[in-house]
């Protein structure tokens, strides 16, 4: 048994047993029988936790005053990504600890509660969002998240609310820690939402952060969802996502990766009946040493859903920047629709992008379609902004700025948009140059 | 103004042009025609400056100086304009953007003040009017899901904005409707001036109904073999390349 996993079960035995102990015993269980993923499992061949597994990791504690405070961290983004005036609430997780206070309470359209709390009060209600302990090794993570999560925040969106609500998941402490982050957004039917999950951390540590996120869409639901990956270069961070979409409903997910030393994010949606629509779009960002290995999977499990994923990746230094998106249609998902769309860009002879788009199809009636590029700055496009006469520096700024904007054109709330583009520009070369296009 | 004398070019290793001499001096338009392959459009990309077109032998001066010695960008800003054959498109680049930033690059290297925005704004409004170009170019990327004609149309803009000494302009009227074309060779006319000079390189002898040339040469093989004065566009277009082609063999 590896030191990680030795240490996972430590910690295991030290919890004091809650309303959901069936639950994580069942999941604790299975992670510790199949282990840590190795590069042998599917959707980790490129990403390996050898240096991982011989860390030992101690729970990361919720004792942190001021840790909400806003203060300077070392992920170069600013510490607000959306300004104070421009959204409904700022809600914190602390180390995978909720803040909850009464003031949340009283927005008009949402219910904020800790997930254990209201699995003691109404397990049923919560139920659904734990799945039966899984072996698929993008799921591993998520087993130990289960079995180890201190507490999580249930957001029920129950009508419209136009003003993004801020997550801001902050680690802090020092040494190596792990913590295990849960959110649940649950979007009632008719309901919509803007919801931004920040990951940041706080000082110079080198956490473990094994979050998950899952997200229910109702009859008719919308919901943008942001996940940005802004912590420490001594940060490894593994993120699951979890997507599951009812009747017409529609979500718009943005996943930027523009922090951490370690990134793996993965998206799971399930598209469970007709008219749901999910837009995917990946920003994924490879800095200095950096590796980030990004996992989607959206399963088309009805008829007359539709599907776009949008990838960006920029790998500069010696970073290595991973895309790997499958679409599965199931048998009987006639006029399914799905585009997955790739690109990626390498600014240095030193990093490494791999792109890998799959489609299973098991329906006849499909529209699906695949594209994957990864490669230098287009000469003809280059050659074309230098015969105008923009200097080299100029148009080679211009043109990453460019490959970037499929994705930021995207994004609905503005001051999100420019705090991303901020931090990340600054990870570019030429920053200077960058910010003149703005 | 531009003076190009024995001027050979490689493209991936290949030789294609063999030697081209050619004298445009300011206020000339002259017409650069030939069949396909015969090098026209090398010649104009190592005029512009085209990095992986290897010149292994001669000169071009430009205004007296070395123009092979000049980075691309370089050209650019000492008024030399290249119209593409084929226009690229770059989403993401807003067209107002890049006219902007080309102006001000041509200001700068000149010692000029940089354009204002609004005065910028004024400007692009009137020759895009003069171009009969739509409202909604002002918002999208360089090229950016423009059909062919409009494509061409946003070459002779640029050239417009920019005001080059020397103008280049690649098959401009390749893929061009009657009215396009029409339009496209009236903002070529409207830059013919005693101090500035005009290359327009073309397949077909139309666009020379509508942008009368001083000189029309042949290039074949990679080199010019015939030159002649307007003439010479309609006696191809009655008796076809192969004309001069048979002739040089004769």
């Amino acid at each position: 048994m590896s030191a990680a996993l030795r240490s996972f079960e430590t910690q295991w035995r030290t919890r004091a047993p809650d309303a959901l102990q069936p639950i994580r015993e069942a999941a604790m269980e299975r992670f510790l029988k199949l282990g840590l993923p190795s590069l042998r499992d599917e959707t980790w061949r490129y990403t390996d936790l050898r240096a991982l597994a011989g860390q030992s990791y101690r729970e990361a504690g919720c004792e942190t005053p001021g840790a909400a405070t806003p203060g300077t961290t070392t992920s170069g983004t600013s510490v607000s990504l959306v300004n104070a005036e421009q959204h409904a609430a700022t809600l914190s997780m602390i180390n995978g600890c909720p803040v909850l206070s009464a003031d949340l309470t009283a927005i008009n359209g949402i219910e904020i509660n800790s997930i254990r709390e209201l699995y003691n009060q109404n397990p049923s209600s919560l139920r659904r969002f734990f799945d039966s302990a899984s072996d698929a090794d993008q799921r591993r993570w998520v087993l130990l998240n289960t079995a180890l999560f201190i507490d999580g925040l249930y957001l029920k969106i129950t009508e419209p609310v136009s003003t993004p609500i801020v997550i801001r998941h902050v680690s802090t402490g020092d040494g190596a820690q792990s913590a295990h982050p849960r959110i649940i957004i649950d979007v009632k039917p008719g309901a919509s939402a803007i919801i931004i999950e920040h990951h940041l951390s706080e000082g110079d540590i080198t956490p473990l952060n094994n979050s998950n996120t899952h997200i229910a869409l109702g009859k008719a639901a919308q919901l943008e969802h942001y996940r940005v990956y802004a912590t420490g270069p001594g940060a490894t961070h593994l993120d699951a996502l979890d997507i599951e979409q009812s009747q017409d409903s529609s979500c718009r997910q943005f996943t930027i990766a523009l922090g951490g030393g370690l990134v793996r994010s993965s998206l799971e949606a399930r598209l469970s009946q007709p008219g749901a629509s999910l837009d995917s779009y990946s920003l994924l960002v490879g800095h200095q040493d950096r590796h980030v290995d990004c996992v989607n999977i959206v399963t088309h499990a009805a008829p007359n859903t539709r599907s776009r994923q949008t990838a960006r990746a920029i790998a500069g230094d010696v970073s290595r920047v991973i895309f790997n998106s499958k679409v599965i249609v199931n048998a009987g998902a006639n006029n399914s629709d799905s585009k997955q769309s790739c690109r990626g860009l390498l600014l240095s002879p030193n990093a490494e992008i791999d792109t890998r788009p799959q489609l299973e199809i098991h329906a006849d009636e499909v529209k699906c379609a695949h594209g994957a590029t990864t490669g230098r700055l287009d000469p003809d496009m280059l050659f074309y902004l230098l015969s105008r006469g923009l200097d080299r520096e100029t148009a080679q700024s211009l043109l990453v700025y460019a490959f970037l904007a499929d994705v930021l054109t995207g994004m609905s709330v503005s001051s999100a948009r420019a705090a991303i583009e901020n931090a990340l520009i600054s990870q570019l070369p030429d920053s200077q140059t960058l910010r003149k296009f703005r | 103004m531009l003076k190009i004398s024995d001027l050979t070019a490689r493209v991936a290793g290949k030789e294609i042009l063999t030697g081209v001499n050619l004298t445009v001096n300011a206020g000339e338009v002259h017409a650069i025609m030939g069949p396909n392959g015969s090098g026209k459009s090398t010649l104009a990309q190592v005029l512009a400056g085209r990095e992986d077109y290897e010149v292994t032998r001669g000169s071009v001066t430009f205004e007296g100086h070395d123009l092979l010695a000049m980075r691309a960008e370089e050209r650019a800003r000492a008024g030399l304009f290249l119209g593409f054959q084929y226009p690229v498109e770059i989403p993401g680049v807003n067209n107002v953007y890049l006219l902007k930033a080309a102006l001000n690059a041509k200001r700068k290297a000149a010692g000029e003040p940089e354009v204002d925005a609004y005065e910028f704004l004024a400007l692009i409004r009137q020759k895009m009017k003069f171009m009969q170009m739509s409202e909604s170019f002002l918002t999208r990327g360089v090229n950016e899901g423009f059909s062919g004609g409009e494509k061409k149309r946003n070459e002779v803009l640029q050239m417009l904005v920019l005001e080059p000494k020397l103008a280049i302009l690649d098959e401009t009227d390749s893929g061009l409707d009657i009215d396009a074309l029409k339009v496209v060779s009236t903002g070529v006319n409207s830059l013919r001036d005693p101090a500035r000079a005009v290359v327009l390189v073309t397949h077909y002898q139309r666009l020379l109904d509508y942008v009368i040339p001083d000189q029309v040469h042949v290039l074949s093989g990679g080199r010019i073999v015939k030159s002649g004065d307007k003439s010479l566009a309609h006696e191809l277009e009655r008796r076809g390349y192969d004309w001069v082609m048979g002739a040089q063999v004769a």
